[in-house]
Formats: structure tokens, C-alpha cells, sequence
């Protein structure tokens, strides 16, 4: 297998190691709607950011770990999943910790 | 080291995030155990994930040395990341708790 999907593995990974966190409290994939409006105001924003840097330089992409696939500007798919993968790890870490805390405050 | 293109907006991110709740949403999510608990669990994994993509041996992502403060730690990852991962993270966590809020105002109201 290609070295091109190593960005896209390893986001795979991420998704894959937090989705057994959904079965703890209200979950994060159960509450579809505060999803969207919490992970996607953010990912625009780092979005642009992203797009800037990639334009002025600051940071590229090796060619060798990632599909080719880019959005306008030269971002790479890659970098668009990202901005939601790891926010997804982080509600789901967060739904789970609060749903810990809170039954063992209640016993 | 000379733009800091880099450096300058992670910290600027990191301003932000505080301006919004302190300034505006006041969510209480910095007073929240669960929050600083996740922080560090967040942590915990960013470094493995952040240090695979910042590998200088064989990177993923590849920075202008000259747009950074240059200090890569742990392993190659930019200390810079941390304030990127920071504001990434919170910002989301600050969108999911005032929907929250706001759901259980409405519910008063209502």
C-alpha cells in the first residue's frame, strides 16, 4: 500500500480510538446538531488560517504521506478532515469525562 | 527566526479563545474539572499523533524554520502546536457548552 494515506490512517486512528467514548452519557455523535454548530465555526476559521499559511509559506505538506486530493488554494483534504476529526476526539473525551465525574459525584 | 508566521498567530488563537469566553460567552468551561481533565487527555495523545506528523526524519508537515520560534519539544513537534491544539480544541468545547447554555435558558423561558 501507498505511503499516501499515512495523514489519512492516522486520522482514521484517532476516530477509531475515541468512537467507544459515544457509549458513555448523551454521547457526541447522538447530538448531531450541537455537533455541526460547535466543530464548524472552528474548522472555517482554521480553515482560513490554514490557507494563509500554506499560501505565505509557513508550513506545506510532503507530497509522499498525503492522497493528492486538495481543496481550492492547495489545502490538502487532509487538513480539512483534520479540523474535524480532532475536534470530534475532544467533545468525545469531554462527553466522557463529564459523564465519569458526574457518576461518581452522584454515588 | 525572523517572520514568526507561525508563533505569533498560535498566540494570537490562544487570546482569542480567552477574549471569547471572558469577553463574551461566559460558559464557565475553565471552571469545569471535566475540561482541565480532558485537556490533559487531549495532550496526553497529541503528542504521539502531532509528533508522527512533525518527524523530521519523515514529516508530514513540514514548517518554515524561519516562520517558528525554532524550539521543537517534545520530540519534533513545534512548541507552537500546543497553543494551535489549545485554541483548536477549546474553542470547539466553547461552541458544545453554550449550546448547552443556552438550550437549558431556553427551557426556563419556556
Amino acid at each position: 500500500m501507498s505511503e499516501k494515506w499515512q495523514y489519512l490512517i492516522v486520522l482514521g486512528l484517532c476516530l477509531a480510538v475515541t468512537a467507544p467514548l459515544e457509549f458513555f452519557g448523551p454521547g457526541v455523535y447522538r447530538q448531531p446538531r450541537r455537533l455541526v454548530r460547535a466543530v464548524l465555526p472552528v474548522a472555517a476559521a482554521f480553515l482560513v488560517w490554514d490557507t494563509v499559511a500554506i499560501r505565505a509559506g509557513v508550513w506545506t505538506y510532503n507530497d509522499a504521506y498525503i492522497t493528492a486530493v486538495h481543496l481550492p488554494f492547495r489545502v490538502p483534504i487532509e487538513e480539512a478532515l483534520f479540523f474535524v476529526v480532532i475536534p470530534l476526539c475532544a467533545l468525545l473525551t469531554y462527553n466522557a469525562v463529564t459523564a465519569i465525574l458526574d457518576r461518581s459525584r452522584r454515588r | 527566526m525572523s517572520g514568526l508566521g507561525y508563533t505569533v498567530p498560535a498566540v494570537a488563537a490562544v487570546l482569542a479563545v480567552f477574549a471569547l469566553e471572558f469577553g463574551l460567552w461566559h460558559t464557565g468551561l475553565f471552571r469545569r474539572l471535566a475540561y482541565w481533565l480532558s485537556m490533559v487527555i487531549v495532550l496526553g495523545f497529541q503528542i504521539p499523533v502531532d509528533g508522527w506528523l512533525t518527524k523530521r526524519s519523515a514529516p508530514i508537515v513540514i514548517y518554515n524554520e524561519h516562520q517558528t520560534s525554532g524550539l521543537r519539544f517534545p520530540l519534533d513537534i513545534p512548541v507552537e502546536d500546543f497553543l494551535y491544539g489549545f485554541a483548536l480544541v477549546t474553542a470547539v468545547l466553547l461552541l458544545w457548552e453554550r449550546q448547552q447554555a443556552r438550550w437549558l435558558a431556553g427551557n426556563k423561558h419556556g
